[in-house]
């Protein structure tokens, strides 16, 4: 590493990062990145996974548990298909050519959090590689979690889908009960090559005292697609993430993101999309909820360099009066012809669909947890069978979690 | 089954029943009619327990049970019913999901025969109520009713913006929901339903907030097919409500 940018980066360490409330690094502990063979995956960690549908560990490509990383990066099932599934680490040592996919779409000296996972990440997360002209018809799922208090967990995540592949990647993060505080920093670079198409969904379970920070950039190239699925439940201490999509000509991305509030969390979610060239297209979705003392910013920033066109929508309900919501969309156009809108609505329970439920039979609370799921339902094209099985399982625990009290 | 004593009801502050009094029986079939306005609807949301309706004085006895102050959920639970005039649009919320709850609830076994019959399959997908017609929203209401097994049906102007060939499916489940044993409270200002059931056991005029005469089917609809509710009102008003 330059000693100038070294340097740099450490001094970076000090600086508050400008969104999301500000993390003293110091306050957490650093462990050893490693790579092992066996994995101890404990009770714990299966009983947490299940809330995200994960608890199958027969299908999990890629574990990471702390500061350590499990894989199986040849599983019977995607060997015939030649992806390669590893911890970036151990790409960067096996293969040349992964070293030009990394700190590319994110750079080190982003912020502080990007500045500490290149000091000190030591490179573990995973690499999926998909090469050209493959359609992977199994999602590759992975899972990260945080096991031990005040730690800090550190994934570098970079997936390249080669040109004319698709893939499906499930990613879930979370911590079993009785963890109390942690950090989990994690930095995802994906490169959509041309007329590939990446469908991601992340789900995520923290508990109250956890603090995340994801730093994503994503590439998608001519005629490639960016699908994403993104759903927060249980309670955190704060989250704030905004990545980046640049897309490229008749190239296009949905994201659709349901955000479930609770506790004293805050959670600064939003997306920035570039249409750097023509014809690309974009749809950012985000389904809002939150209750208790929750507080979520829910940004979008769609900039229209390109003849594109591009459309947010962001739609929130409010459950508690303690709760906040903001919806900060923001539409950019630097070229005459590019299409841009976005619509925001902020509202509470209808009390005539809940008065409506609740004459079929239904109790209060489950009157609320049919109007929240029926709220926070997204219909995302592209999504697999069983993916949207998981999702759909993660969404009824957030309706019912939400409803009741 | 139901005894409604001295019910008074307000909605939004304003009295809207004054003093309502009514006696069904089992496995009868009551219709209330007068014209819009009169508080037939708020009558029926009053009965259900809805929480838009504040019951000012009386009571409302179901089966021995008083359920003047009870939840409208528990009065499900005790086997009302209520077919809403205009249900809610309730996006993301599947017809289907509601649909099977209530089967599972209710345990009705002849779901998918009235279905068909109802023709509510061709729906089951769509969200609840989300740009169905208003024919379409009879019938969908109709059969959640139906699903209840109800021993009591409220049922909120069935025929109400509906065409002719809705109206005959919905009197046929009607006049099937009393050969199964259910009474039935149905509220109506246009009486276009009435000529199609099979069985009417009392019809009430309701004007301005109270019933002013109860009687048999030929006593009462005739006159209000002739001469309007007005009219009907002023021959028919000394007779008074039941006691």
């Amino acid at each position: 590493m330059r000693v100038d940018l070294k340097e740099q980066l450490i001094s970076l360490l000090k600086r508050p990062s400008s969104f999301g409330p500000d993390i003293d690094l110091n306050n957490y502990e650093l462990s050893e990145p490693k790579i092992i063979e066996r994995l101890d995956i404990g009770d714990d960690f299966t009983k947490a996974s299940s809330r995200l549908g994960l608890e199958d560990k027969s299908k999990l490509n890629y574990v990471q548990i702390n500061e350590s990383a499990m894989y199986e990066a040849l599983r019977e099932s995607l060997r015939k298909y030649n992806v390669k599934v590893l911890p970036l680490r151990k790409a960067l040592d096996e293969f040349m050519y992964v070293k030009d996919m990394v700190w590319k779409l994110v750079k080190p000296d982003q912020d502080k959090y990007t500045a500490a996972s290149y000091l000190y990440g030591g490179e573990l997360g995973y690499f999926i590689y998909v090469p050209s002209n493959t359609n992977v018809p199994i999602p590759i799922y992975s899972c990260l979690a945080i096991t031990s208090n005040n730690k800090v967990q550190f994934a570098h995540n970079v997936i390249y889908v080669d040109e004319g592949s698709e893939v499906q990647v499930v990613t879930g993060c979370l911590v079993p009960h009785g963890i109390k505080g942690g950090l989990h920093i994690g930095i995802s670079e994906f490169y959509v090559g041309k007329n590939s198409r990446l469908t991601f969904t992340m789900l995520h379970a923290w508990s109250e005292g956890i603090h995340v920070r994801p730093r994503t950039g994503v590439r998608v190239n001519a005629g490639g697609e960016y699908v994403n699925y993104y759903v927060i439940y249980s309670p955190v201490a704060s989250l704030q993430t905004y990545p980046t999509i640049t897309l490229g000509a008749d190239s296009k991305a949905s994201t659709s993101s349901v955000i479930a509030g609770s506790g004293e969390g805050i959670y600064d979610v939003g997306t920035k999309v570039i249409l750097a060239e023509d014809n690309s297209s974009v749809e950012l979705l985000s389904k809002v909820v939150a209750k208790d003392a929750a507080e979520i910013n829910a940004r979008s920033d769609v900039v229209a360099e390109s003849l594109g066109k591009g459309h947010v929508e962001c739609l929130g309900l409010l459950l508690s009066p303690k709760s906040k919501i903001s919806s900060i969309p923001a539409l950019t156009s630097k070229k005459p012809g590019a299409i841009l809108s976005h619509e925001a609505a902020i509202g509470i329970i209808a009390q005539e669909e809940l008065e409506y439920l609740m004459s079929k039979g239904f109790k209060e609370d489950e009157a609320k947890s049919i109007l929240i799921r029926g709220f926070i339902d997204i219909d995302v094209k592209g999504i697999p069978l069983s993916v949207k099985a998981e999702i759909d399982r993660v969404l009824d625990l957030i309706a019912s979690n939400i409803a009741s009290g | 089954m139901l005894r409604i004593r001295d019910l008074e009801v307000s909605v939004g502050g304003r009295k809207v029943v004054t003093g309502v009094n009514l006696s069904v029986g089992s496995n009868e079939l009551h219709v209330i009619i007068g014209p819009n306005g009169s508080g037939k609807s708020t009558l029926l949301a009053a009965i259900m327990g809805l929480s838009r309706v504040n019951i000012l004085n009386g009571s409302i006895i179901f089966e021995e049970t008083d359920i003047t102050y009870s939840p409208s959920y528990e009065r499900a639970k005790l086997g009302i019913a209520l077919a809403h005039q205009n249900p809610p649009s309730i996006k993301g919320v599947k017809f289907s999901e509601i649909v099977k709850n209530l089967i599972k609830r209710c345990g009705c076994s002849d779901y998918t025969i009235m279905s068909k019959m109802l023709r509510v399959d061709e729906f089951m997908q769509r969200d609840l109520f989300v740009g169905f017609s208003g024919g379409e929203r009879k019938r969908a209401e109709l059969y959640l009713v139906m699903l209840q097994n109800p021993k009591l049906a409220l049922l909120d102007e069935p025929d109400s913006g509906v065409d002719v060939e809705s109206l005959n499916l919905i009197a046929e489940f009607i006049n099937l929901l009393i050969k199964r044993g259910s009474s039935a409270v149905l509220v109506t200002h246009s009486g276009n339903i009435l000529s199609k059931l099979s069985r009417i056991d009392r019809v009430h005029l309701m004007i301005d907030g109270n019933i002013i005469f109860s009687g048999l089917a030929d006593e009462v609809v005739p006159l209000v097919f002739k001469y309007g509710f007005k009219k009907t009102a002023e021959a028919l008003g000394k007779v008074g409500g039941e006691g």
